[in-house]
């Protein structure tokens, strides 16, 4: 992993000491409320319905047990023993005062960690494949080029006061579990003809209010020339991106004013003026590169005959192991993930407990790399098959070993009307409803992936636009309503849902699910995931289903 | 008039403006200008002329293009904030300097907080008129509070990857 | 009715009016009939009160079964607690009040569901 030097260090306690300052001046009445806002969300820290709220970024999901460690610490001793993992793979903490944010940011720091850019119309932190640098799949560590972005982004002094905020995704997987394309600008690594490594790009996906698949502007972009096209990117952004309306600022507005063709024209004219000095040297993406590459994978068989005796013993780590294990590029270790969604529990939430026993098992089996992946979940992705009987016994203790990566109830949903002040409608307790009603595991494996994406309001955190069945809380007179699309996807396929009818009261929404399943299961073909059936049968079954019912 | 802060020599002291800034209803004063895009386009070549010196002052969404050809003549260009989160000068000041090599003032005006020094010394500003009341020792402090910078911008500074070579 | 909230400054917690000081429960807040002007004139006491409280504003009230309680749902998780952790905020106290609000009906509400908060867990 990417180690910070003491340049890294300092940049994060220069921020530190700046927000303590602006934290006095608040509290002493020297900056008002309309002036400190800006600066407090700079800082990750919003008001929410009960308290403040501290995001703490995970730069591309990545972190260490160390970090792990002391985000449980924090936990314990500035929130109520528990954190939250989102959907930008980063940390909110829900019951945070504001006197203790510059001590929990010098506490932060000391593990090199910090709030920076997890708010604000900046450059936020990117995305990147969770499996990098564990999956065969890849052409690249695309975590090399989320922390060539991740430098080159932070404090940019041009693109800190954008339109709106901005999110890059990255991976160099074919099998996408980014969202790149829902993203301002996604980067997916290829190899070119003659062999060389490139991004194609895409600009101007998203979700919110206006969702897109974004289009790919560039097919290939030399890896070499990547900060040099982005900026040029930005800058067009910066400055004809619009600033009136804040739910027309986002990129994917003005790409798609101007049309992909005057955009692409627009960024190419500004490219050719930048010059390649602002391209990172090779000697500085060399020493970042390094610093991901492991190197004491052990030679072993590919087989594990410890794990399949296990396995063969135990029923429940057989399901773990169909469920939660994912093929490694290395003989004999697997990418474990770690679901985040027990049923009855809160999507994304983990116990400052329960963060500990995973710092533990990075520490022990895992090389002590922990990821965080955008579907709320946690992934340990170097783990031996021999070790993992050990992993998922210690994950079962602490009540984390549900066996559900991708099926129905591994439902992402936003912090929704329970604690967030945007919100129209609750989130969580429908997917703790809908989990409910696909408590049986052999019922969801039966099933097959098929995944849930709820939101509280029309910002779509909660990605429910590319849900394949994605569900939008909106407020009627006072009431909250639940408003279902079908057949989006996040992935390589990416697509956006289509709205099923009208929209459903709370204490309909579980049963209307679980209806569009059973729709599913009466009309699927051999090999087809809920998201192909929809697509071949089209959404008419599937109303019918549910509208009938309501009848 | 606010307080005009300049950086010089990476030093913020306070200092006298010699320039008055006169809105296109205003009469003309004696002395030196900062104008309106349009008054500058029709009144500039007069002033100069006469041997005064003229700065422009560029809202938010006018684009230093407008000025290629008249940069050499210019003393000054001063860039609009509307508000503070507004950041399009800080894409004209960029280019301001390493596009076109403007090498008379860059003030920045408007919504100004010390908050935003850092950035604006970077891209390339090297006078502010704050409308936080900042004193030139809080700007002084504000503006150098970072130690290290991440990205070449339009200023001399090394970023991390040049002092990690070192 | 209507009672003035808030959150506060130093730690956002959520905070009520009640007789020129800002308490921390719902059930102590002062309520003010909808045409008095003292609401009003609380606000903007409360406005004027920038290094103590934010967001200051009043609440519509609704009464159910003999208890004002906020309208809204959003006021009335915030003046209990998440829905998710029924042993974090305020609703972990307990109380009438708080069994009250818990299980508010809404005059705007046509249907019989609406229980604000799920009555088992």
């Amino acid at each position: 992993m990417y180690q910070y030097d003491t340049l890294d260090k300092a940049m994060v306690a220069d921020r530190a000491a700046e927000f303590r300052g602006q934290v006095a001046r608040r509290l002493s009445g020297e900056l008002t409320e309309d002036q400190f806002k800006p600066l407090r969300l700079m800082n990750g820290l919003y008001l929410q319905l009960h308290a403040y709220m501290l995001r703490v970024a995970i730069p591309y999901g990545s972190l260490n047990p160390t970090q792990m460690r002391k985000l449980a610490w924090i936990g314990r001793t500035y929130d109520k023993g528990y954190g939250h993992f989102t959907t930008r793979t980063n940390l909110q903490f829900h019951w945070i005062k504001l006197r203790d944010t510059p001590d929990i940011l010098d506490h932060l720091a000391e593990v090199d960690m910090h709030a920076i850019q997890t708010s604000g119309n900046c450059i936020r932190n990117v995305t990147a494949d969770p499996y990098a640098g564990a999956t065969a799949e890849e052409v690249d560590d695309p975590r090399v080029w989320a922390e060539v972005l991740r430098q080159w982004s932070t404090f940019h002094p041009e693109f800190s006061f954008l339109p709106r905020k901005f999110k890059f995704a990255i991976t160099a997987s074919p099998k996408d579990r980014t969202a790149a394309r829902v993203h301002d600008i996604g980067l997916v690594m290829r190899r070119g003809r003659d062999g060389a490594l490139g991004f194609e790009v895409i600009v101007g996906g998203g979700m919110g209010r206006t969702p897109y698949v974004g289009p790919t502007i560039r097919e290939f972009l030399p890896v070499d020339q990547l900060l040099s096209y982005v900026e040029a990117i930005l800058r067009v952004y910066n400055r004809h991106g619009r600033r009136d309306n804040k739910y027309k600022a986002r990129i994917k507005i003005l790409v798609a004013a101007l049309g992909t063709e005057e955009f692409t024209r627009q960024v190419d004219a500004e490219w050719a003026k930048i010059g390649a000095e602002i391209n990172l040297p090779d000697a500085e993406v060399a020493r970042i590169r390094a610093a991901f590459a492991i190197v004491d994978f052990e030679t072993l068989p590919s087989r594990s005959e410890t794990f399949e005796a296990a396995k063969a013993a135990s029923p429940a780590l057989a399901r773990f192991a169909r469920n939660n294990l994912k093929p490694h590029k290395r003989p004999g270790y697997a990418i474990v993930e770690i679901s985040l969604k027990g049923i009855g529990e809160t999507p994304g939430d983990a116990t400052s407990d329960q963060m500990e026993v995973v710092a533990d098992l990075g520490e022990r089996y895992g090389h002590r790399d922990i990821r965080v992946t955008h579907e709320q979940n946690l992934v340990l992705p170097h783990v031996k098959l021999d070790d993992v009987p050990a992993v998922w016994a210690a994950l079962r203790d602490a009540g984390i070993a549900t066996p559900n990566i991708n099926l129905v109830s591994d439902i992402i949903a936003c912090p929704g009307l329970d604690y967030c002040a945007l919100a129209n409608a609750r989130a969580i307790s429908i997917a703790q409803l809908i989990a409910d009603k696909f408590r049986d595991p052999d019922r969801a494996e039966n099933v097959g992936e098929l995944k849930i994406k709820i939101s509280g309001c029309i910002n779509a955190c909660g990605h429910h636009h590319v849900g394949h069945i994605g569900i939008l809380g909106v407020d009627k007179k006072g009431e909250e309503f639940y408003q279902l699309t079908l057949g989006g996807s996040g992935a390589e396929d990416a697509s956006l849902g289509a709205m099923l009818g009208p929209a459903l009261p709370y204490d309909r929404v579980a049963g209307a699910v679980d209806t569009l399943v059973e729709v599913y299961l009466r009309e699927r073909q051999p090999g087809e995931r809920f998201l192909d059936t929809f697509r071949r049968a089209g959404v008419a079954p599937f109303k019918e289903a549910v509208y009938a019912d309501a009848h | 008039m606010p307080t005009l802060i300049e950086m010089i020599d990476g030093s913020a002291r306070s200092v006298d403006d010699g320039f008055v800034f006169v809105a296109d209803d205003q009469d003309l004063p004696e002395g030196d200008l900062i104008l309106t895009l349009s008054r500058f386009q029709t009144e500039g070549e007069v002033l100069l002329s006469q041997g005064r010196r003229v700065g422009v002052k560029l809202l938010a969404d006018q684009e230093v293009e407008a000025l290629a050809y008249d940069l050499p003549r210019l003393s000054v260009v001063a860039l609009d904030f509307p508000k503070f989160g507004d950041g399009r000068s800080y894409s004209n000041a960029r280019l301001l300097r390493e596009r076109y090599g403007f090498k008379g003032q860059v003030r920045a005006v408007g919504d100004v907080l010390r908050e935003q020094a850092g950035f604006l010394l970077r891209v390339g500003f090297d006078a502010f008129e704050p409308a936080d009341g900042s004193s030139a020792n809080e700007w002084q402090a504000a503006a150098l509070r970072y130690r290290h910078v991440f990205q070449r911008a339009a200023d001399a500074r090394a970023p991390v990857y040049l002092e990690r070579e070192a | 009715m209507k009672a003035l909230t808030a959150n506060r400054l130093s730690d956002g917690d959520v905070v009520f009016w009640s007789a020129g000081q800002w308490v921390e429960r719902f059930a102590d807040a002062h309520l003010f009939a909808d045409d008095d002007p003292a609401g009003p004139e609380a606000e903007k006491a409360g406005k004027g009160q920038p290094t103590v409280v934010i967001d200051v504003y009043l609440i519509d009230l609704v009464e159910s079964e003999g208890i004002w309680t906020p309208l809204s749902y959003r006021e009335r998780i915030r003046a209990l607690g998440p829905t998710n952790h029924l042993h974090h905020g305020k609703q972990a106290e307990g109380g009438a009040v708080i069994a009250a609000l818990q299980q508010a009906h809404g005059a705007s509400r046509s249907t019989g569901r609406v229980n604000l908060i799920k009555r088992t867990k």
